[in-house]
C-alpha cells in the first residue's frame, strides 16, 4: 500500500525508539511528508505517534534511524535546533507562557523589528485571527492553538506538526482550525496531523499513516481509505463502531439535582437554576458547546464547588456543599474533564495513582501507623490495568510516562473500581483511539445493567446521543430542554446548543419546513 | 508653614535619598534574579561581604574603587550562588543561607585581622564618596534611580527582559524556542548579586562610612519583601524602597524629639519603618503573583 506521488520535505528512516526506562516505543518506523499536504498519522493510544514526531521535532533523539530534511541528513540537538530548521510541533498542552500575552509568545526568543506589523499580516493572510494583547492564560485553548500556530508561522516552519490539535476544541473550533490547515496546505507548507477521530482524518488529510505498537502498518491516500479499513488497520481486527444500547429498567433516582445554583471563578452565575435527576440503570447526557456552565455544575456536584443555592442529593444522602470525600463515600465516582490536573498525580508512580481516593480504606493501610500495604497496592494496581487494559512500562512507572490514552484508562479504571453508585463521566472518551473508546463507551452502557446511574456530560454529540437515555443540552447554565435521543435532530440540538429552547427550536424548524 | 519646618521636610527628604538607595539597589537586583527563577535569600550577606571589600578597596585606592570592589564581591557570590542553584540543582535557600552565615563569620574576622579593631571599623574621609555639590545626596543614589528605570524598561519592555521572564515563568517553553535556560539564569543571578554588592558598598563607604558585622542591619531582607510587595515590578520597588527610607528617617528624627523619647522606648520607635512600610504596601497593593518556577531548579525530562 505504498505510494510516492510527491517529493518529501522531510523523511524519517527506520526510526527505533528505546526509552530510558526499556519500553521500545518505536521499532523501524519510516515516515515523510511533502509541502502542501496535511499528513494524518493514526494509530491506538500507546501506538508511538506522539514519540515518532517528537523525534521529527527535536524533542527527542531516536535511538536509531536517520532524518533527511531537504536531502540533507540531519541531526536535531533540540527543539529549538529543529525549529530554526524549519520543523515547529505543537503539543498537545501548550508550551507557552501563561501570562505572557499572545504577541510576547510569539516573538519570545525570536524578536525582530516590525514583528508586529508581520504577525498582523499573517493572522491576516491565514486567518489565524488572535487578540494579540491578551494574556494567553485567559484565552480559549482553542485560541492558545492558534497562538501556537502563529509562533511556528512566525518562525518560518516549513514542517508543522500538530498533536491531537482538536482534541480539546469545540466542532465550531475544529472547523475553523481545518480552514486554516487548508490555508496552510494551499501556501505550500508541510503539515502533519495527529488524531484519533477517523473522521477528522478522512476529512482534511492527503495521506494517512497509521502506527500499530512501534510499527508502521502502511500508508493510505485519503480517497482510498474508509472508516473501517483505517480502523481495521489501527486495531488489527474489525471494530463495530455502534455501541449497543441496553434497555434497562429504570430504578430509584440516585442523582437528584433541584434548582442549583452555581458561581464562575469570576463570581457570574454559570449555573442558573438546574435541575433533574438520573435513575438507577439511566444515563442522562449533558450536551453543549463547552463553558456554558458544564464545568461548575460537575464540580458542585463533585464537591469541588460551592452551590449557592439549590440541593444536590445522591443516593437519599444530602451532600450539598459537602467535602468531597463525603461526597464520595455516598456513591459518587468522577472520571474528571482535565486528567492531567485532576485525575492523576503525574509525579507519582501507577501504583500510587491506583489507589487515589480510597488509599484510606482497612484494604490499603496496616493499623496502628497506617503503614501502607504495598502487596495490597500493587495487586490492586494490576487488577486495574488488567480489567480495562492500560498499558503501562511498569507499576512503578511514573503517571507521566503513560500515554495520554492509558493516563485516561487508568483514571476510569481506578474510578469505576471504586463500586460507585452514581458515576459522573465528564468527556470520558476524550483523546482515546477508536479501541479504547468502543471500550469505554459499552463499559458506560453495561454499568447501566448494575443499576448506576451515570451522568453523561460531553462535548462530542455523537457520543452523548448514542450512550443517553434523555439527553439535556446546557446553554448558559440553563437546561434548554431535555428530551429523549430518539426525538432529536442534529438541526434541533444545533438550534438548543445556540440558545433556543425546546419548543423554540422545535417551532423554528416546523416554520422552515412549512 | 514657617520656615524651619520646610527646612526640616527637606532634611527629611536628603536623608531618605541615602535610606531608601541600598534597599532600591538590591530589591531591583533580586527582582532580575527572581524574574529568571533563581531565589537569592544571600542579600543581607552580600551586602556585608562587600561593604567589608569596599572599605578595603576604598582605603587603599580610593572611593570608586571601593564601589567597584562591592560590585566585584557581589558578582563573585552571584556566580556562586548561580552555579550551585542553575547548573548543580541544588537547594536556593540553603545556598542564600549560606552566604548569609559565611558573611557574618567572615566580615567579624576580617575587620580584626585587616585593622585590628573588634568589631566596629571607620575609615578615613578620603575613603569616601563624596556628595553631589549643592544637592547633598549621593551619586550612588541619582544612579540607582536611573539603574530602576533601565531595569523596568528591560525586563518589561525588550526581547532580553521577554526571555529573561519567561526563564522563570515556564522555562521549557523558553528552551522550545532556544532561550538557553540555564545561561539567562546564571546571568541574571550574577547581575542581581551584583547590585546588592553595590548596596551593600554604599552603606560602607557612602553612606554610613563605617563597617561592622551589623552593617546590613535586616535591609536584605527587607528587600526581599519589597520585591514581592512591588509584585516584581522595578518602579513599584522604587515607591517601596521610598516609603521604607522615608519611614526610616522619620524614625530617626522622631527618637531625638526629647519628648517622645521619654514615653516610647527607643527600640520600640525602631520598629517604626519596618510596621508602617509593612501596613501601607500590603494594603496598597494587595496580591501579587510570584513567578511561576520560582525557586526551582530546571530540569528537563
Ligand atoms: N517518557 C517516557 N518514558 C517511558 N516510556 C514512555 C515515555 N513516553 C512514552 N512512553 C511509552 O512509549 C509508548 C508510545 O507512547 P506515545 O506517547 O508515543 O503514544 P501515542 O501514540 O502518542 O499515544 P496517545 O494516542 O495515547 O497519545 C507508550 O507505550 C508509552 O507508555
Ligand atoms: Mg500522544
Amino acid at each position: 500500500m505504498e505510494l510516492q506521488e510527491c517529493k518529501p520535505i522531510v523523511e524519517m528512516k527506520n526510526i527505533v525508539k528505546v526509552y530510558l526506562d526499556g519500553t521500545v516505543a518505536l521499532r523501524g518506523v519510516d515516515f515523510d511528508v511533502c509541502p502542501g499536504e496535511v499528513h494524518a498519522l493514526l494509530g491506538e493510544n500507546g501506538a508511538g505517534k506522539t514519540t515518532l514526531m517528537k523525534i521529527l521535532a527535536g524533542v527527542l533523539k531516536p535511538t536509531s534511524g536517520e532524518i533527511v530534511l531537504e536531502g540533507k541528513h540531519v541531526r536535531f540537538s533540540s527543539s529549538a535546533d529543529a525549529l530554526s530548521k524549519g520543523i515547529g510541533m505543537v503539543h498537545q498542552h501548550p508550551a507557552l507562557v501563561p501570562v505572557f500575552t499572545a504577541y510576547e509568545n510569539i516573538v519570545l526568543g525570536a524578536y525582530r523589528p516590525g514583528a508586529r506589523a508581520e504577525i498582523e499580516k499573517l493572522m491576516e493572510e491565514t486567518g489565524l485571527k488572535v487578540p494579540l494583547d491578551a494574556p494567553v492564560e485567559s484565552l480559549p485553548l482553542g485560541i492558545q492553538q492558534k497562538v501556537e500556530i502563529l509562533k511556528m508561522l512566525y518562525r518560518r516552519v516549513k514542517v508543522l506538526i500538530l498533536d491531537e490539535p482538536t482534541t480539546n476544541l469545540s466542532p465550531l473550533e475544529t472547523r475553523e482550525l481545518f480552514r486554516v490547515l487548508r490555508s496552510l496546505r494551499s501556501r505550500g507548507a508541510a503539515i502533519v496531523f495527529i488524531s484519533h477521530k477517523l473522521r477528522e482524518v478522512l476529512e482534511v488529510a492527503d495521506r494517512i499513516t497509521v502506527l500499530r505498537k512501534g510499527v508502521k502498518v502502511g500508508t493510505v491516500s485519503a480517497e482510498e481509505a474508509t472508516p473501517t479499513l483505517l480502523a481495521k488497520m489501527m486495531v488489527g481486527r474489525e471494530v463495530e463502531m455502534v455501541v449497543s444500547k441496553p434497555r434497562v429498567a429504570l430504578g430509584e433516582e440516585l442523582l437528584v439535582v433541584r434548582d442549583l445554583w452555581v458561581r464562575s471563578d469570576l463570581g457570574t452565575w454559570a449555573v442558573k437554576g438546574v435541575s433533574f435527576s438520573v435513575r438507577a440503570g439511566e444515563i442522562f447526557g449533558i450536551a453543549g458547546v463547552e463553558g456554558n456552565g458544564q464545568k461548575e455544575l460537575v464540580e458542585a456536584i463533585s464537591g469541588l464547588r460551592r452551590a449557592e443555592k439549590g440541593k444536590i442529593v445522591i443516593g437519599g444522602i444530602d451532600v450539598t456543599n459537602k467535602h468531597p470525600l463525603e461526597v464520595y463515600a455516598a456513591g459518587l465516582a468522577h472520571i474528571p474533564e482535565d486528567r492531567q490536573r485532576y485525575g492523576l498525580v503525574l509525579e507519582m508512580t501507577v501504583a500510587e495513582n491506583a489507589i487515589l481516593g480510597v488509599q484510606r480504606s482497612p484494604r490499603f493501610q496496616q493499623p496502628p501507623i497506617m503503614k501502607i500495604k504495598w502487596s495490597e497496592v500493587f495487586s490492586h494496581a494490576r487488577e486495574i490495568i488488567k480489567n480495562f487494559n492500560v498499558q503501562v512500562p511498569g507499576l512503578t512507572a511514573k503517571a507521566k510516562t503513560l500515554s495520554g490514552g492509558n493516563q485516561q484508562k487508568l483514571v476510569v479504571g481506578r474510578e469505576l473500581t471504586k463500586k460507585p453508585r452514581v458515576l459522573l463521566a465528564v468527556n470520558p472518551t476524550r483523546g482515546l483511539d477508536v479501541a479504547a473508546t468502543e471500550y469505554i463507551q459499552n463499559l458506560l452502557a453495561s454499568l447501566k445493567e448494575k443499576g448506576i446511574a451515570i451522568l453523561l456530560v460531553s462535548s462530542n454529540l455523537d457520543e452523548v446521543l448514542q450512550l443517553s437515555d434523555r439527553v439535556a443540552v446546557i446553554y448558559e447554565g440553563e437546561f434548554m430542554g431535555v428530551a429523549r435521543p430518539e426525538e432529536l435532530t442534529e438541526e434541533l440540538l444545533g438550534l438548543m446548543m445556540g440558545g433556543y429552547s425546546l419548543d423554540k427550536a422545535r417551532e423554528v424548524l416546523s416554520r422552515k419546513t412549512t | 508653614m514657617p520656615v524651619e519646618a520646610l527646612s526640616q521636610l527637606a532634611e527629611i527628604a536628603r536623608l531618605t535619598t541615602f535610606s531608601m538607595t541600598p534597599l532600591l539597589l538590591a530589591a531591583i537586583g533580586e527582582i532580575i534574579t527572581e524574574l529568571a527563577g533563581v531565589v537569592n535569600i544571600g542579600l543581607e550577606g552580600i551586602m556585608l561581604l562587600a561593604g567589608f571589600a569596599a572599605v578595603a578597596a576604598a582605603e587603599a585606592w580610593g572611593p570608586l574603587a571601593g564601589l567597584l570592589a562591592g560590585v566585584l564581591v557581589g558578582t563573585l557570590i552571584g556566580l556562586l550562588h548561580g552555579w550551585i542553584s542553575v547548573y548543580l540543582k541544588g537547594d536556593q535557600i540553603i545556598s542564600g543561607l549560606g552566604i548569609n552565615i559565611f558573611a557574618l563569620g567572615f566580615v567579624a574576622f576580617g575587620i580584626e585581622a585587616l585593622w585590628g579593631v573588634r568589631g566596629y571599623y571607620t575609615p578615613p574621609p578620603e575613603a569616601k564618596v563624596p556628595r553631589i555639590p549643592g544637592l547633598g545626596v549621593s551619586p550612588t543614589f541619582i544612579a540607582a534611580i536611573v539603574i530602576a528605570l533601565v531595569s523596568y524598561y528591560v525586563l518589561y519592555k525588550t526581547g532580553i527582559g521577554l526571555k529573561i521572564r519567561a526563564v522563570g515563568e515556564k522555562p521549557d517553553a523558553a528552551e522550545s524556542v532556544g532561550v538557553h535556560v540555564e545561561r539567562v539564569q546564571l546571568a541574571a543571578t550574577v547581575a542581581g548579586a551584583a547590585l546588592s554588592g553595590l548596596a551593600g558598598a554604599f552603606l560602607s563607604i557612602d553612606w554610613l562610612a563605617a563597617i561592622t558585622k551589623e552593617l546590613p542591619a535586616g535591609r536584605g531582607f527587607i528587600a526581599l519583601a519589597i520585591v514581592n510587595f512591588a509584585n516584581w515590578n522595578p518602579i513599584l520597588a522604587l515607591a517601596g524602597s521610598g516609603l521604607f527610607g522615608f519611614f526610616w528617617t522619620l524614625g530617626e528624627w522622631v527618637k531625638n524629639i526629647g519628648t517622645i523619647k521619654a514615653v516610647i522606648p527607643i527600640p520600640l520607635l525602631n520598629t517604626i519603618p519596618y510596621v508602617a512600610t509593612l501596613v501601607v504596601t500590603a494594603g496598597l497593593i494587595g496580591k501579587s503573583r510570584p513567578p511561576a518556577h520560582i525557586g526551582r531548579p530546571y530540569r528537563r525530562e
